[in-house]
């Protein structure tokens, strides 16, 4: 077990060795950064002199190696546009980003939970079909769009809820509800499908044949089978809602880290581009990781690759 | 975003669970909803400058904002209405449906034959190919589609091209790890090992004995995924990324309409609507099919 | 299980934590922005800089009243006169001014400020030429200044004052020097009615009032918090909740605002939307003057202002003309000067020109700060381009890489455009010398000898009359000559609060006086 473990790890290492270096190539290719941080007037001579003074005059290999250098010891560099260290700015804005996952996965999970074991239990029924159409909406409409129905509905009429911004625990309701609406539905369908298939199982039949109750036959020993798919596709669905949350951050004016990349990419800022899709991509190895350890640990066929 | 195909990743590495067709399986019905719903929109693309009323990049700013035809202030010659260039909403939805759907079946078919290859690949060789192979698609499975269609559209100008690419470039590292995960547990069986003793080379078996057998997946995945494509095309425009103007796009439109929820409500909701109708007609194809072919792939 | 799921959501709630609690005793401003320009507190080196917040935190050597006549009360000199050859300005400052870490104002902080907004790492919009125009300051006592200049001016009182940027930000010398430039931006230090408080970059800077000041007394708002919105929908529904009192919006909104009854006010005329091709002209259609006042007749002002933008712009005829200053240099368009609709003319011109059949056209297309209609305009032009045969091409990018295009000239010919913030007749005079003068080489969007010249007098003069009469004949030039495409003059509406009470927001570059909304001497 512990071999195997060792073994992903020191692969996953070499992806992101292999991503740094594809980002470093696309970050430098996103154009100058000097044009938005020098004034229009700017001559010739202050360009060179910013470009030595944030050493980007350096040839690229040893601009690489020195990222790759200080990165190992923690340091990102500093941001061309926000003269601050990058690690700084990343734990001011990552935290944000996961909490808004947290709540959003916990959510989604509260209400895929009951909505796809009744709607296993009451299959074709309305209650059937009002959780599929929930899981369709769910896939099928544009997040920007429906961030910006609830905030216009939610928040600017009715004024339930707050409209934008991090706050406190009511700011993150639509956020949080918006991010994780497709998690429920894929969540739901899951559970929906993972039951359906172990009620019609042997094993629910003989629970049923001694006498357990309905309702425990359901909810307790149905739902541990269905369960399986399901704990694994969390981890999944988690990682997906840190690094795909930027339409989100952005519509809510959430701080988080997506929004941080999109202020990076606009204003060509080479360090914090390289280090927001390297911490992103590290978290999904992370969280891919835990999973396949998981399946690992659950299954020791998977553990020796041919 | 359908969240079943990420998953897949993850479940094709597990060794497939015993067959247990469900009963009234294989007696499906033709999903006729979809599959009407879907020819309506083939038809569109097709036929757009036949069935376009009017041209859809013609602009007309005294007739911004034409509200469609059943409301107060409208006109049978904008059935839908006009956008904010005063544009007709119906023509764009008809050209945008050419626009949209070959983006999304392109891309999905770019994405999933050159993934398939690297997963029948991988799945064959094993050992260091497969390692080597399977850390560039984890790593290509760990970039963020959006940030990279973004530094794409800064480095080089959105446009269709960079759409199909962006998300192509990233798309087929899941189709990879599903076919890999698969093609694992083909390798198992009898007939490929009689079919290496036989002599037969690397690339016959591959394409005689896998492939077929894969295609299933194949299908099923490619199907589920085209409304994605859509979907994050839209997201895309939100951003600025996405396929840009005058093109129509059903994304785009959404995105330009929706400072107006209020008071142009029509601007975004009959793109949403023709996306929504889309996508939910690939889905339930791509679930139909999931159950007619192989109940086995439930977790896709 | 259920269990399980309870306890958890009730763990992801209390580590959420609960809302912040109401303000007590004095109201807090909130202000929503759809974008900041630089999130960098430092007036020098933080790029491009917009004043609504910084003009809080910091003091300037010279004031001005909101429509932009520099005051005498509301800056540290309280009066300046010139030499008699106008090479020595000295600035009599006032005293008892004291920064947030307490150290008093003096004329030693002005010079540190001053050398550092001239310094070689600074980023002002004006440096380069204050720095070919300064020799040497001198401070002869605490509260007086001298600048000495190489050649006569009268422009250094404007430049150093709140109507252009930030050159004239007073700085402290003493904690800059002993935390360093990189803690100053962080935590910044003025001598204004609000001190920082904290920022996060992304989300909000948050400013509290001093005790009392003497620009506008007891400040009436406890904090002014300034928040980066992007959405518009979020913006207008943060303000219809009351969670902001001021929120920037886009034209078409308005009457949907105004319905509700929430005030909008409006900043008029706060930026000319001028488009212009980019150099060299030598091998292109634009070479031809006929084929320039073409692409003018082709489009319809009206139309735009009225549609596109709502109604809250008027149409702009001279190309680059900056409307707050024609007041100082006695410009007023003519007549003749407005370009008609006359798209049959503007075939005509063309045909005449040899473009019968007209020419590729490229067409950037972009959003800008305070533009949201930016690619829906860019659209409209080249809709009435295509209508007189011309065939444009749209290319949607970002403003940097419109930005690189242009100063690298990659794309000659090509259009470009920006909403140019309106300005008093020194800054038109800076604005001119970069995009209207050859020797600006990458900005340059003009290439004519003859108004090379006269802007090359305009540098070297110091009469007042003289100098209005050449920037109007630098107009008229631009005009006869078509030198561009302007099209409207914007009005930018911010939409308040029901409680707000009375505001002017003013009519200076990248300022909306939030300072006097929060004084107590109104």
């Amino acid at each position: 077990m512990a071999r195997f473990v060792f073994a992903r790890l020191v692969q996953s290492l070499v992806a992101l060795v292999i991503l740094s270096v594809v980002v470093f190539v696309l970050a430098r290719a996103t154009g100058d950064p000097l044009h938005l941080i020098l004034p229009m007037s700017a001559s010739e001579e202050d360009y060179a002199n910013a470009r030595r003074y944030l050493g980007l005059d350096r040839p690229y290999v040893e601009q690489y190696v020195s990222f790759v250098g200080k990165a190992l010891t923690g340091d990102f560099g500093t941001s061309l546009r926000a003269r601050r260290p990058v690690g700084e700015l990343i734990a001011q804005r990552l935290p944000n980003s996961l909490r808004l996952a947290a709540f959003a996965m916990t959510v989604s999970l509260l209400l895929a939970f009951p909505l796809g074991v009744l709607a296993a239990v009451w299959k074709d029924t309305g209650v059937d079909r009002t959780a599929q159409v929930i899981a369709v909406l769910g896939q099928s409409l544009p997040t920007f769009w429906v961030a910006i129905v609830l905030i216009e509905v939610v928040a600017g009429r009715l004024q339930w809820l707050p409209a934008g911004g991090i706050g406190g625990f009511t700011s993150y309701i639509l956020p949080g509800f918006t991010l994780g609406w497709f998690v429920v539905a894929g969540m739901m369908r899951l559970l929906r499908s993972g039951m359906l298939e172990v009620l019609d199982s042997e094993y629910v039949k003989l629970a049923r044949v001694k006498g357990v109750v309905e309702s425990r036959v359901v909810w307790v020993h149905a739902l541990k089978n269905a369960l399986i798919p399901v704990v694994t596709f969390a981890g999944i669905y988690f990682s997906i809602l840190v690094t795909t949350a930027i339409v989100v951050e952005t519509v809510f004016a959430w701080p988080g880290l997506g929004r941080l990349a999109y202020e990076a990419i606009s204003s060509r800022d080479f360090p914090v581009i390289q280090a927001v899709v390297l911490t992103t991509a590290a978290i999904v190895a992370v969280v891919n990781l835990s999973v396949d350890c998981v399946y690992a640990f659950i299954d020791p066929r998977i553990r020796y690759v041919r | 975003m359908s969240a079943e195909t990420a998953g897949g990743a993850v479940a094709a590495s597990l060794p497939a669970a015993p067959a247990r067709p469900r009963a009234g399986a294989r007696t499906r019905r033709l999903p006729l909803f979809a599959l009407s719903v879907i020819g309506a929109f083939v038809l569109c693309a097709l036929l757009a400058n036949v069935l376009s009323p009017a041209d859809p990049e013609e602009q007309s700013l005294r007739q911004r904002f034409t509200p469609p035809v059943w409301e107060e202030r409208g006109t049978w010659k904008h059935v839908l209405g006009t956008d904010r260039l005063g544009r007709d909403l119906l023509s764009r939805i008809i050209w945008g449906s050419r626009v949209s759907l070959t983006a999304g079946v392109l891309t999905v078919l770019l994405a999933s034959a050159f993934g398939a290859g690297v997963g029948l690949v991988a799945g064959y060789h094993g050992g260091r190919v497969d390692a080597a192979l399977m850390r560039i698609t984890d790593a290509t499975m760990s970039f963020p589609v959006i940030l990279l269609a973004l530094i794409l559209a800064v480095t080089i100008g959105p446009s269709f091209v960079n759409v199909v690419v962006a998300i192509a470039v990233v798309l087929w590292a899941r189709y990879a790890r599903v076919i890999r995960g698969q093609v694992l547990t083909l390798m198992e069986l009898d007939f490929i090992t009689q079919a290496r003793i036989a002599g037969a080379s690397a690339g016959r078996i591959i394409l005689r004995h896998l492939l077929p057998n894969t295609f299933n997946t194949l299908m099923v995945l490619v199907t589920l995924q085209v409304g994605y494509v859509i979907i994050v095309e839209a997201s895309l425009s939100f951003l600025g990324a996405g396929i840009p103007p005058p093109t129509p796009a059903w994304g785009s439109m959404i995105s330009e309409g929706r400072d107006f929820i209020t008071s142009a409500w029509w601007v975004s909701f009959f793109p949403g609507l023709a996306i929504l109708l889309v996508v939910l007609a690939f889905n339930l194809l791509g679930d139909w099919l999931r159950d007619t072919l192989d109940p086995k792939l439930r977790q896709l | 299980m259920k269990l399980a799921i309870g306890i958890v959501a009730l763990v992801v709630a209390l580590a959420i934590g609960a809302s912040p609690a109401a303000a007590q005793g004095k109201p807090d401003l909130t202000v929503a922005l759809s974008s900041f320009s630089t999130e960098v507190l430092d007036p020098v080196l933080g790029g491009h800089v917009v004043k609504y917040y910084m003009s809080l935190m910091f003091d300037y050597l010279v004031g001005v009243t909101p429509d932009g006549q520099l005051s005498r009360d509301t800056g540290l000199a309280t009066r300046w006169e010139p030499s008699s050859d106008h090479r020595r300005w000295t600035f009599h400052l006032r005293r008892g001014v004291k920064f947030h870490t307490g150290d008093e104002v003096t004329s030693e902080d002005v010079k540190f400020s001053l050398q550092r907004a001239i310094g070689k790492r600074s980023t002002t919009g004006y440096a380069g030429p204050l720095r070919t125009l300064i020799a040497d300051i001198e401070t002869p006592a605490p509260d007086r200044l001298v600048i000495v200049t190489k050649d006569p001016t009268l422009i250094i009182p404007t430049y150093l004052s709140r109507s252009l940027s930030t050159e004239g930000m007073i700085l402290p010398k003493k904690y800059i020097e002993s935390v360093g430039d990189d803690a100053f931006a962080q935590k910044p230090v003025g001598s204004g009615p609000y001190r920082f408080v904290e920022q996060v970059t992304g989300s909000h800077i948050k400013l509290t009032a001093v005790d009392s000041h003497w620009r506008i007394g007891v400040p009436r708002f406890k904090t002014v918090t300034f928040r980066l919105v992007p959405e518009e929908t979020t913006r207008i529904a943060l303000l219809r909740r009351g969670e902001v009192d001021i929120a920037d919006v886009s034209r078409e909104r308005v009457k949907e605002i105004e319905r509700e009854a929430f005030p909008v006010h409006f900043r008029r005329e706060e930026a000319i939307l001028t488009m212009w091709w980019i150099l060299p002209r030598d091998n292109q259609p634009t070479k031809d003057k006929r084929v320039r006042e073409a692409l003018n007749l082709a489009v319809d002002r009206t139309e735009v202002a009225q549609s596109i933008f709502g109604g809250y712009a008027d149409p702009a005829h001279v190309p680059m003309a900056l409307s707050w200053s024609y007041r100082d240099i006695g410009f007023k368009p003519t007549p003749e000067m407005q370009y008609p609709y006359d798209p049959a003319r503007a075939k005509k011109l063309l045909a005449d020109a040899g473009f019968a059949s007209g020419f590729p056209l490229t067409v950037y297309a972009y959003q800008l700060p305070g533009l949201p209609e930016g690619k829906a305009f860019a659209e409209a032009m080249a809709g009435y381009w295509q209508k007189v045969g011309v065939q444009p091409k749209l290319v949607p990018v970002d403003y940097p890489a419109f930005r690189k295009n242009w100063f690298d000239r990659a794309t000659p010919g090509a259009v470009g455009y920006y909403n140019v913030a309106n300005r008093d007749w020194i800054g038109t005079y800076a604005f001119l010398e970069k995009q209207a003068y050859s020797k600006s080489k990458a900005s340059d969007t003009v290439n004519d000898p003859e108004i090379d010249g006269m802007i090359e007098q305009v540098m070297r003069q110091t009469d007042k009359e003289k100098i209005g009469v050449l920037m109007r004949n630098v107009y008229t030039r631009l005009r006869t000559e078509s030198y561009g495409v302007p099209v409207v003059y914007l009005h930018s509406p911010y939409a308040t609060s029901k409680t707000l009470g009375k505001w002017n927001p003013g009519s200076v570059m990248y300022d909306f006086f939030i300072d006097e909304l929060a004084s107590s001497k109104r």
